[in-house]
């Protein structure tokens, strides 16, 4: 419970009695959506949580700042001898406080309503009707304000600007063999059809077969509004428990697949130079161009300063080839500078969720007894088809972003 | 259903009706792209994995041989090529198999691949080259990843997207269709070729891209169909045939039993078309116009640079040769003064 007052050590109770109730039931309790600790109603009350009065302080520091700010850059602007690139600046920036600063104002415009309507209550205490409206219009009221502070203290959270974007999924087959290609490959489908089912765009990129036509290696593009952001928390290494189907005495073994999430950049997140990249192709023998008909237009780029190598072969033109292999490089790109700067932030936002470790042991799949745990946030789903299928993983998700965000409160008053 | 075709194909396939592929002066009638064909058939699961079967085992016991007999493809290209095939050929929707031809049809085509080395691309009638679906048939060559570069190296001319611009021996229209879509509302091209069936096939395209209004296709050689612009051009590119004469037998069966040879002989050296282009580009460019060109590689792109500042120095400046992504000098560019 500690300093910070606010409900959540009564979150981290309902986590628990929720995780209990999971393991029993598997299906989706109505009430638990990832920002369940700042704007649903809880369960029992059925009104939104107050926020503490040590964050509410420092939630009022940051709307000052944020209303100092604003006017600020709208000063800038307005300047008659703005430059282009001054003006595109501070407008961006604008722009990026703009939902925010709507919060604020709506926040003020209530707080004086409230006051508004306290006078009008201590006013009109002979008149019976006006001050029962007044006061059921006051709980109205203070209801919105706290729905209001909850929206804007989630708002202020440290934000991972990459949530937004699409993503890239790498599926790796780890030890175990044929058996963990033949599971890379059942992962890999099960991201599939998790992505039509979540009518996201799911567009296979490049694939590495095993003897057995299970995948070595596969890699794949998701599309669609805050894939990445959902699909985070799926980096690292899933380990599968069952009996593989070239066992012949019925052993169970474990195998392990490794996962990895990376968001995909575009020209502005990653700016690569053309000084920097070594383009190759397939080249016949002799002088190529007329003389040669060949459909194999397999493109390889290197970026020279960091060594990253992709390669591209299966579009049908050498223009998509490249424009494929690009769009991966800069999301590899992307990723290590990810990494490069988280290691360089607060030991606490290391330990967090979605740090990205890919060497980090985060589900396994008893196919035997029909379950999937998943180690972060303790959760066990009985319906390991259904996984599998691409319809139960929501139940991880949710509650590893559930997880995110009250360490990202913790964080927020640090 | 995973979708590897470009997204802009998509609408693009019900915009053509099939009775613009009727014979021209041709003595054959051409059928339309396997592409565009309505999906009429359908076969059972177990025989077209039965044709599937036996179209990967003719691949892996032939392409080796094809390989190593004239430079053909090998094993796992034609392998890539019958997914191709069938990406183009079937749909799958409700766990039922249409398909734009029937399973005889695809016997045939596989057999004229492997046996006869028809070039794919006109096995299933298109060529999917930078972001476009061509149609491609007998008669125009089809068109090289190489030529992509060429329509990157306009792009970067300053003002491009709204000159007029020339592409000469045009073709399946490629060259023109790629610069045609990247215009303005002043930007034109005019794509020449001699070959009647080029005429024919380019205009299929133009029309596919929606570019009628665009891109003007002229029948006639060279430079002669353009003396309306001649001193106007902000541009012009070539792809002209530029492999010497006595290469042309020894090359893989692909090209040299079934492209056209007046899209591929270039001469004694290779070099008669790109000479002629040299000469009168002179007069075509306006002041400060651009030109581009693909040769047969590294000696021919010297060759030509260095006839371009040296016999039209008074013509022409900032000639340079560019690199393919082979490492081949490919193109020769410069501006007429």
């Amino acid at each position: 419970m500690g300093l910070l007052g606010f409900r959540w050590a009564r979150s981290r109770i309902l986590l628990r009695k929720f995780n209990r109730s999971l393991s029993l039931i598997t299906q989706r309790p109505p009430y638990m959506y990832p920002s369940a600790a700042t704007c649903s109603p809880s369960f029992s009350t059925g009104t939104f949580p107050q926020v503490s009065s040590d964050i509410m302080k420092i939630v009022e520091q940051r709307m000052v700042e944020i209303e100092h700010r604003s006017a600020y850059l709208l000063e800038q602007i307005n300047q008659p001898a703005v430059t282009a690139a001054d003006y595109s600046r501070s407008n961006k920036e604008l722009r990026r406080l703009g939902s925010c600063m709507e919060l604020i104002k709506e926040l003020r415009s209530k707080r004086k309503d409230i006051d508004s309507l306290k006078s009008l209550i201590s006013e009109s205490s002979e008149d019976k009707e006006m001050r029962d409206m007044a006061v059921e219009e006051f709980y109205v009221a203070v209801e919105e304000e706290k729905r209001l502070q909850n929206l804007l203290l989630k708002s202020l959270l440290p934000k991972d600007d990459a949530d937004e974007k699409d993503c890239i999924l790498e599926v790796r087959a780890g030890t175990g063999g044929e058996e963990a290609s033949l599971f890379a490959m059942d992962i890999f489908k099960m991201y599939e059809k998790y992505s039509q089912k979540k009518g996201w765009r799911f567009e296979v990129v490049d694939i590495m077969e095993s003897d057995l036509k299970g995948y070595r290696e596969a890699s794949g593009s998701i599309s669609g509004p805050g894939v990445y952001g959902k699909l985070k928390f799926e980096s690292g290494i899933h380990r599968v428990q069952r009996i593989p189907v070239t066992e012949k005495s019925g052993r169970i073994h474990t195998s392990a697949v490794s996962v990895a999430i990376l968001p995909q950049a575009d020209e502005v997140d990653v700016h690569l130079r053309n000084e920097d990249l070594k383009i190759d192709t397939y080249r016949a023998g002799g002088c190529g161009g007329q003389s040669v008909n060949t459909t194999n237009s397999a493109v390889r780029i290197t970026h020279i300063p960091t060594g990253m190598t992709v390669a591209i072969q299966d579009e049908r033109s050498q223009h998509m080839n490249k424009a494929k292999a690009l769009k991966v490089l800069r999301a590899r790109l992307y990723e290590a500078e990810r990494s490069r700067l988280q290691m360089s932030r607060s030991k606490l936002r290391m330990e967090q969720i979605g740090s990205g470790d890919r060497s980090e042991r985060i589900r396994t799949y008893n196919f035997p007894q029909g379950r999937v745990t998943d180690h972060r946030v303790g959760i066990t789903n009985h319906s390991i088809e259904g996984v599998m299928e691409g319809e139960s993983l929501d139940v991880f998700i949710d509650a590893l972003l559930l997880q995110e965000e009250m360490e990202a409160i913790a964080t927020f008053t640090t | 259903m995973i979708s590897r075709l470009p997204i802009s194909t998509v609408h693009l396939r019900r915009a053509i009706t099939i009775a613009s592929f009727s014979p021209s002066t041709a003595t054959q009638p051409y059928p339309p792209p396997l592409f565009l064909r309505p999906l009429t058939y359908s076969a059972a699961p177990s025989d077209l994995a039965a044709f599937r079967r036996w179209a990967t085992a003719r691949a892996t016991v032939d392409g080796p041989r094809l390989e190593s007999s004239d430079g053909g493809p090998g094993a796992s290209q034609l392998l890539r090529e019958l997914s191709w095939l069938l990406e183009d050929a079937t749909s799958q929707s409700n766990g039922k198999i249409l398909m734009r031809a029937d399973l005889d049809e695809l016997y045939r085509l596989w057999k004229e691949r492997i046996e006869e080395r028809k070039p794919f691309q006109y096995v299933v009638g298109c060529e999917h080259w930078r972001d476009l679906v061509l149609v491609v048939r007998e008669g125009v060559l089809i068109p090289r990843p190489e030529t992509e570069m060429l329509v990157d190296l306009v792009r970067e001319v300053e003002g491009f997207s709204e000159g007029l611009w020339a592409d000469l021996g045009t073709g399946s229209g490629a060259l023109a269709v790629a610069i045609g879509r990247a215009l303005e509302d002043k930007g034109r091209v005019f794509a020449t070729d001699l070959s009647l069936d080029a005429v024919e096939v380019a205009g299929i395209n133009v029309e596919r891209y929606g570019l009628k209004d665009k891109v003007e296709i002229r029948h006639g050689s060279w430079f002669e169909p353009l003396k309306d612009v001649k001193g106007k051009l902000t541009g012009l590119v070539s792809n002209p045939p530029y492999i010497p004469s006595s290469d042309i037998p020894g090359l893989q069966a692909e090209v040299g039993r079934h492209e056209p040879k007046l899209a591929l002989d270039g001469g004694m050296n290779g070099t008669d078309h790109l000479l002629h282009l040299c000469e009168e580009s002179a007069t075509a460019l306006r002041p400060g116009g651009f030109f581009a060109f693909e040769t047969n590689g590294n000696i021919q792109s010297e060759l030509i640079a260095n006839h371009m500042s040296t016999k039209w120095a008074n013509c022409f400046h900032n000639v340079k040769t560019v690199l393919d992504f082979a490492g081949i000098k490919r193109f020769v560019t410069g501006f007429r003064r």
